[in-house]
C-alpha cells in the first residue's frame, strides 16, 4: 500500500500527515490545518489573545472557556492526577521564570543571566475546573502551561479529523515528533523513525519500529535548550523544584492507544527519573529510555534490536 | 351488595379524601427531592461572576477526546521495521 505525506511549519514545529488514501490527503491536511489553528487561538502559550493567555492574565476571576480549552485542560488535570503531579500544568510561571516565556526560535537568542530559585509549583489541585459548566478559576500565583499535554492531545484532535475528513483508510498526525494514529494502518503498521531528535531525517540515528494502532510521543532535554549565564537549561520542569529536570533519562519514548497517554507516560518518566522504569512497567507500556550517558533501555514490548528482552 | 348506609358512605369518603391529600403530599414531596437532586448535580455559577473568554472554534472536543480514563491505555506492541516510504519521526522537539 503506498502512502501519501504532506509536511509544513505549525505552532513552532513540524507537522507531518500521511494518509493511507493518498487523494484524501488534500482532505486531511485541511481537517489538520484547521485543529492547529483551534489549538493555537485556546491554548497557545505565546499569543496574548489566546484563550489561555487571557484565562492566565484573570487570576481569582471565574472564567467560562471554550470547549477546546476545557478538553485541554481536562487533559493536563487526568494528567497530573495519573502521573501523582510529575506532569502538572501549574508550571506556567516556573517555565516563564526559567527564561522559556517567547516562541522558542526567539529564546535561544538570548544568553544574558538569570536568577532561579527552588520552590515547589502550586499543584493541579489548586485549579478551580468544573467541566460541565466549562468554568475555570485560577487563584493568584497559578499559571497553566498546556504545552506538554497539549501539544499531543492536539495530534490526536487532528488524526481523528483527518480521518474524518477522508472517511477512509488511515491516517497519521506527527506533531514535532508526537504521532497520533487514526483508521486502518499501511500493511505492516505505521513506520516510526525513533530518536532523539524530532528533526532527525527519517534514516538518520536511532531505530525504525512498526506501529499497529495508537499514538507514539517522546520526550527529551536534549532539544529545546537554553543558555543564561553559565546555566545550561531545558523545556522539561519538575514540579517539585520548579527547574529543568536533572534525573538520569535524557530521552523517553513511549507507545500507548493514544499520543496523549505516550506523552503523559514519556515525560512522567522524564521527571520521575531512576522510578520511571517500574512506573512504565505497571501500566505495561512499551518505552526506549535513554540515559544520559547513551545507555538504552527496552522495557514492556517495547522491540529490542538486539533480540534480548529487559 | 347490600347498600351503604349514609354513616358509611360519608366514612368511606372521608377516607377517600384523606387518601387522596396523602397522595398529592407524597408526590410533592417526591417532585421536591428530585428537583434538588438535579439542581446538586448540575452546579453551576452564577452569570455575575462568570467572565468569559470563550473564542469560537470549529475542532470537535468532548470529553471523549481526552480518553477520561482513569490509567493510561497501553497498546498493541509496536515491532522492529526498516525506514522506508511514509517514515516518520519520533523525537523531542
Amino acid at each position: 500500500m503506498t502512502v501519501a505525506l504532506k509536511s509544513w511549519t505549525a505552532l513552532g514545529t513540524s507537522v507531518h500527515v500521511i494518509a493511507t488514501d493518498a487523494d484524501g490527503l488534500g482532505r486531511a491536511t485541511t481537517a489538520v490545518g484547521d485543529v492547529l489553528e483551534d489549538v493555537d487561538t485556546a491554548y497557545s502559550r505565546f499569543r496574548e489573545d489566546s484563550e489561555l493567555s487571557r484565562l492566565n492574565a484573570s487570576p481569582g476571576r471565574t472564567v467560562r472557556v471554550s470547549p477546546l480549552l476545557a478538553t485541554a485542560i481536562d487533559a493536563a488535570q487526568r494528567a497530573a492526577r495519573l502521573t501523582d503531579g510529575a506532569v502538572d500544568p501549574t508550571i506556567g510561571q516556573a517555565i516563564r521564570v526559567a527564561g522559556y516565556d517567547d516562541d522558542f526560535s526567539r529564546i535561544a537568542a538570548q544568553d544574558g543571566p538569570i536568577n532561579l530559585r527552588a520552590w515547589r509549583v502550586p499543584g493541579w489541585q489548586a485549579i478551580r475546573f468544573d467541566r460541565r459548566s466549562r468554568t475555570v478559576l485560577l487563584p493568584p500565583g497559578v499559571e497553566l502551561d498546556l504545552g506538554s499535554t497539549g501539544k499531543a492531545l492536539a495530534a490526536d484532535l487532528a488524526a481523528r479529523a483527518a480521518l474524518a475528513a477522508t472517511g477512509a483508510g488511515g491516517v497519521l498526525v506527527s506533531l514535532g515528533g508526537d504521532i497520533a494514529t487514526a483508521g486502518t494502518p499501511p500493511a505492516g503498521g505505521w513506520r516510526i523513525h525513533v530518536t532523539e531528535d524530532s528533526r532527525e531525517k527519517p534514516d538518520g540515528d536511532g531505530e525504525v519500529i512498526c506501529l499497529p494502532a495508537g499514538g507514539v510521543a517522546t520526550s527529551s532535554t536534549t532539544v529545546r535548550r537554553w543558555t543564561r549565564g553559565a546555566a545550561v537549561l531545558h523545556h522539561i520542569i519538575d514540579p517539585q523544584t520548579s527547574l529543568p529536570t536533572t534525573g538520569p533519562f535524557r530521552t523517553v519514548t513511549v507507545a500507548a492507544a493514544t499520543c496523549l497517554d505516550a506523552n503523559i507516560a514519556s515525560t512522567a518518566a522524564i521527571v520521575r527519573g531512576t522510578a520511571a522504569i517500574e512506573w512504565l512497567m505497571g501500566w505495561g507500556l512499551p518505552a526506549r529510555l535513554v540515559e544520559n550517558d547513551g545507555t538504552i533501555h527496552y522495557i514492556g514490548r517495547w522491540p529490542d534490536p538486539s533480540g534480548i528482552a529487559a | 351488595m347490600n347498600a351503604l348506609t349514609p354513616i358509611q358512605r360519608d366514612r368511606g369518603l372521608q377516607r377517600l379524601r384523606r387518601l387522596t391529600f396523602g397522595a398529592t403530599a407524597g408526590a410533592l414531596v417526591a417532585v421536591v427531592g428530585v428537583s434538588y437532586v438535579a439542581a446538586a448535580s448540575y452546579a453551576g455559577k452564577s452569570s455575575a461572576t462568570a467572565a468569559s473568554t470563550t473564542t469560537s472554534t470549529t475542532t470537535t472536543a468532548d470529553s471523549s477526546s481526552t480518553s477520561s480514563s482513569t490509567s493510561l491505555q497501553p497498546t498493541q506492541a509496536p515491532t522492529t521495521g526498516s525506514s522506508g516510504s511514509g517514515t516518520v519521526t519520533s523525537g523531542g522537539s
